[in-house]
């Protein structure tokens, strides 16, 4: 098992080579630089530009570029300095992360807690009414794109006041005591997370209906019938530990999408972050910190998937790791 | 197989969640008691109406700043808060658009115009207390001059190609001495901002400057010269700037500025949630609205409780230029000198007569009553009417006028040869250019369809082309790969046409239809370049505004720039403010930020 993860682990290292490379080629095909918008401005003359240039290393081949990055990130983890914010690229992305991951957990419970009940009970139903009323649902779900969803929801917060529009603390959030902020992170969090985790839910919810189908029709479950057990029992023990192996999997392929994941609920709700910070940072070619972001992005991806391959032994003891 | 490995994953993860609940301290406190002397020598600023202590004025921002380093602030999210933390030797007043004293009482020039004596405010601190003295202008000056931070205030601080001489005859007291006489010597002087010497210099000798003062040096360590300092700063989320309890401003009746207890920037990324965060108070005043908004805005003033303010045309000058660069090093074929766009293109681009003609093609009523909601204003020069001492109410000669337009490009010989509908030269090739300009300005989109409309009216094919910002940049200063460009000029502060030498210069660097000229390519521009000179030599108002008025009268004959029309700025500001006095000059809202207070009887704190 240790060695397992060990070996995992071991992995992630030329994969980030790999991926740093590649985002620093796409960075240096992109027209221009960070200094284009400094360019704009009239009142600074191309002796500036040059200078500054120069200051941010910008004035030199980018293979000698990329070489010093990758020398400073393995030999001392530095992630290099933000253009924009003259500050260390991990820095600027630590608290952009966390806010992101707590979106995406917030979101992962609403997707996860609606999508696995409500495939289970759409899958016993088979071509019910509630079967073919979620399927219609889902599949309205589906088809309504994030930026309307969000935009609907902030315009009910705005006209009913039962939810902030958009940010994540209220500006009395120093004043606070903890209960109050836990409240007030809960209230802010709502309506990301509901629109961050309804897109994804429609599809889940269907997928979870179709395993559980599927393996409903095996050997195993007709001789489980027939030994006289319960549809419950039947169901929850023998089905459903089966069917919901590939949700699993699926599960850690979605906090490999977080950063571009929730990139809508964030802009729209005013949401801190990585997202943003890592959209932006892309607009203005704040070239580290984007491969940073990249970076990170791929490590959580990374992670992820571990974290859903050790769940999947946990959920399936036929999986063996060893 | 190993469940406790599993759950520690799960642990780890649910602990980074957790961790990112955490947040800041500090709020407003109770009613402000001014525990400090008011130093000799205050500033008394003149305001409408004398105000009250207490209260926050909470305004949107689409991203947050990027560095409380006033001196390496290039953007307008990170200067926008940073200007209000640090005051410089003289100031310009919005409201009249003239320059003020500030941390200079008073300033003598010597009669060759060229030696300054600056007197310093006594008694004038800092937020931790600590005086201001010529040692930290001296200090300011030596970084602003560094050739490797090299910091854009440079550029405003060079007379000439040469350094002005700066010296201090005593701490209250400086004296600069600038190379040849020169119109902008206190707005250059007044943009540089003082930075405490005791804090930073340190820091500066060590070559720690650019990281110091960064989003996430703590609150209490920024020293700031301004009537502001930063009380708090979220990433993404909000700043917070509390007043400085030194700052040597008062009011009327000697109360120390600033009233409110905070000024506070929310970040709302999104222009239409910003909409909806106004509506709902959670935001007082937003700085940028899009012209399309304003109907909605002044229809809901009386339920919102708000004033849409109208400020009149805005001083961003909007237009379109052909290409007219030359090839700077012979490579693939296309020899040093010769014109980017190829010979064809270049003998009609270059044609006076031809841009005339385009020029009348464009309706530009059609254009503000479309794309502009009928919200901007016909606009000949780039000094716009916004710009109070330099608007001259000039109009071209050549606004629309469609049938005089065709009358023109037959003259000179385009005919539509094959019955296509395209005007053909003397040469046979049909005349047909692109016109770039950012995919991501929804106007300008706009605005280049209706230009494609109007010009096919008079038989030239115009494609628009909607292109990324930074491309649209390199093609434009580096590699002139286009035909014609739809642009715009913003302001400067102060909004003087001198401010604009790259534009206005042959040799500039902004001088986008043909830049860095080693020499004026027409004797029009030659004309342009030595007015200029002069435009920048004199401080006589009177000559100025004389020999900019020269400039603009070539500039509007020969169409190098065929100008577009200009957008009328309108801002809502929530009700209950004290001294609310928008201005078309950045910043628009809070350049008196000191003054403003909530009025009594407000709902909102």
């Amino acid at each position: 098992m240790r060695t397992y993860v060990l070996r995992r682990l071991l992995q992630v290292l030329p994969l980030l080579v790999g991926i740093s490379a590649l985002s620093f080629l796409l960075l240096q095909l992109a027209p221009g630089d960070f200094l284009n918008t400094v360019a704009e401005n009239p009142q600074v003359s191309t002796q500036t530009l040059e200078a500054m240039r120069h200051r941010f290393g910008l004035d030199r081949p980018w293979y000698v570029q990329y070489a010093l990055y990758l020398k400073n990130l393995f030999l001392h983890l530095d992630f290099g300095e933000s253009f924009s914010r003259h500050q260390p690229v991990f820095t600027v992305l630590r608290e952009g992360l966390l806010n992101t991951l707590l979106l995406a957990a917030a979101a992962a419970v609403v997707t996860w807690g609606l999508a696995i009940p409500l495939g289970v009970w759409a899958g016993m139903r088979h071509n019910s009414a509630v079967d073919r009323g979620l399927s219609v649902l889902a599949f309205v779900w589906l088809s309504v794109p994030e930026v309307l969803s969000g935009l609907l929801l902030l315009m009910l917060a705005a006209r009913t006041g039962w939810f902030p529009v958009g940010g994540m603390r209220s500006l009395a959030w120093s004043e606070l005591d903890a209960g109050a902020r836990a409240l007030d992170l809960l209230r802010h969090l709502a309506l990301p997370a509901l629109v961050a985790g309804l897109t994804p839910l429609a599809g889940r919810m269907r997928q979870m209906r179709g395993n559980l189908l599927d393996v409903l029709q095996l050997d195993y479950i007709t001789a489980a019938r027939a030994k006289g057990l319960d549809e419950r029992t039947v169901v929850f023990k023998h089905a459903l530990r089966n069917a919901i192996n590939p949700l699993i999997t699926l599960f850690g392929y979605t906090l490999g999408s977080l950063v571009s994941g929730s990139l809508v609920a964030e802009i729209i709700f005013s949401w801190p972050g990585l997202g943003r910070i890592t959209y932006e940072a892309i607009q203005a070619q704040d070239q580290y910190l984007v491969m940073g972001s990249v970076l990170m992005a791929s490590v959580v991806l990374v992670l992820g998937n571990l974290a859903a391959d050790l769940l999947l032994a946990v959920a399936d003891p036929r999986i063996s790791r060893d | 197989m190993n469940r406790r490995a599993v759950y520690l994953t799960c642990a780890a993860l649910g602990l980074g969640l957790a961790a990112a609940g955490c947040g800041g301290r500090s709020g407003p406190a109770g009613a402000f008691r001014d525990t400090h002397p008011l130093p000799p020598d205050t500033m008394t600023f003149a305001m409408p109406e004398a105000g009250r202590y207490g209260g926050r004025f909470v305004l949107g921002q689409t991203t947050d700043p990027k560095t409380f380093n006033v001196m390496l602030a290039n953007e307008t999210s990170s200067t926008d808060v940073d200007d209000r933390m640090f005051t410089s030797l003289t100031e310009f007043d919005n409201a009249t658009q003239s320059i003020t004293p500030m941390l200079a009482k008073r300033w003598e020039v010597s009669p060759d115009g060229l030696t300054w004596t600056w007197h310093l405010r006594r008694g004038a601190a800092f937020s931790d207390g600590r005086p201001i003295t010529s040692a930290d202008v001296l200090f300011s000056f030596e970084v602003a001059y560094d050739s490797t931070l090299h910091p854009s205030v440079q550029d405003l601080l060079t007379i000439d190609g040469k350094r002005i001489e700066v010296s201090a005859p005593d701490s209250y007291t400086v004296v600069t001495r600038i190379p040849k006489p020169y119109a902008l010597v206190i707005p250059a002087l007044g943009s540089l901002r003082v930075m405490p010497r005791h804090v930073l210099e340190p820091a500066y000798r060590e070559g720690r400057f650019a990281s110091a003062y960064s989003v996430s040096t703590p609150p209490d360590s920024i020293v700031t010269s301004g009537p502001w300092r930063v009380g708090q700063f979220v990433a993404k989320e909000k700043t917070v700037l509390v007043r400085n309890p030194f700052w040597f401003g008062v009011d009327s009746k000697g109360r120390r500025l600033p009233y409110l207890d905070e000024l506070v920037w929310v970040v709302v990324p999104d222009q239409n949630t910003a909409v909806l965060k106004f509506e709902s108070g959670d935001v007082d005043g937003l700085d940028n609205v899009k012209p399309e908004d304003y109907k909605r805005y002044a229809e809901n003033q009386q339920k919102g409780d708000y004033t849409l303010y109208d400020l009149g045309p805005g001083l961003t000058s909007n237009f379109f230029w052909f290409n007219l660069n030359t090839v700077r090093e012979t490579k693939r074929g296309k020899k040093a000198g010769s014109p980017v766009v190829g010979p064809v293109k270049y003998a009609w681009f270059s044609n006076p007569d031809f841009r005339r003609a385009v020029s009348m093609a464009v309706d530009r009523d059609a254009i503000i009553r479309s794309v502009f909601f009928g919200e901007a204003v016909n606009n000949w020069s780039i000094m716009t009417p916004g710009y109070k001492q330099f608007y001259t109410g000039y109009v071209s000669p050549y606004d629309h006028d469609p049938a005089r337009a065709k009358r023109l490009l037959a003259e000179l010989g385009f005919r539509d040869r094959d019955g296509d509908g395209v005007l053909e030269d003397a040469g046979g090739h049909a005349v047909s250019f692109t016109l770039k300009t950012n995919s991501d300005n929804v106007i300008r989109i706009a605005v280049a369809n209706f230009i494609k409309d109007d010009l096919a009216r008079i038989g030239i094919r115009c494609i628009p082309a909607g292109v990324d910002f930074n491309t649209l940049i390199s093609n434009i200063r580096e590699d002139f790969q286009y035909d014609a460009v739809l642009g715009g000029l913003g302001a400067a502060i102060p909004p003087d046409p001198g401010m604009g030498p790259n534009f206005f210069r042959s040799s500039g660097a902004t001088h986008y239809w043909h830049m860095r000229q080693p020499a004026p390519g027409t004797p029009e521009e030659a004309r342009v370049d030595s007015l200029f000179d002069q435009l920048v030599s004199t401080t006589d108002m009177e000559r100025r505004r004389a020999a900019f008025a020269e400039i603009e009268r070539i500039l509007g004959e020969q169409c190098w720039s065929i100008m577009l029309p200009t957008i009328r700025v309108k801002l809502p500001v929530r009700n209950g403010f004290g001294n609310i006095q928008p201005s078309v000059i950045p910043h628009r809202l809070l350049w008196n930020s000191d003054r403003i207070f909530v009025k009594p009887g407000a709902r909102k704190t």
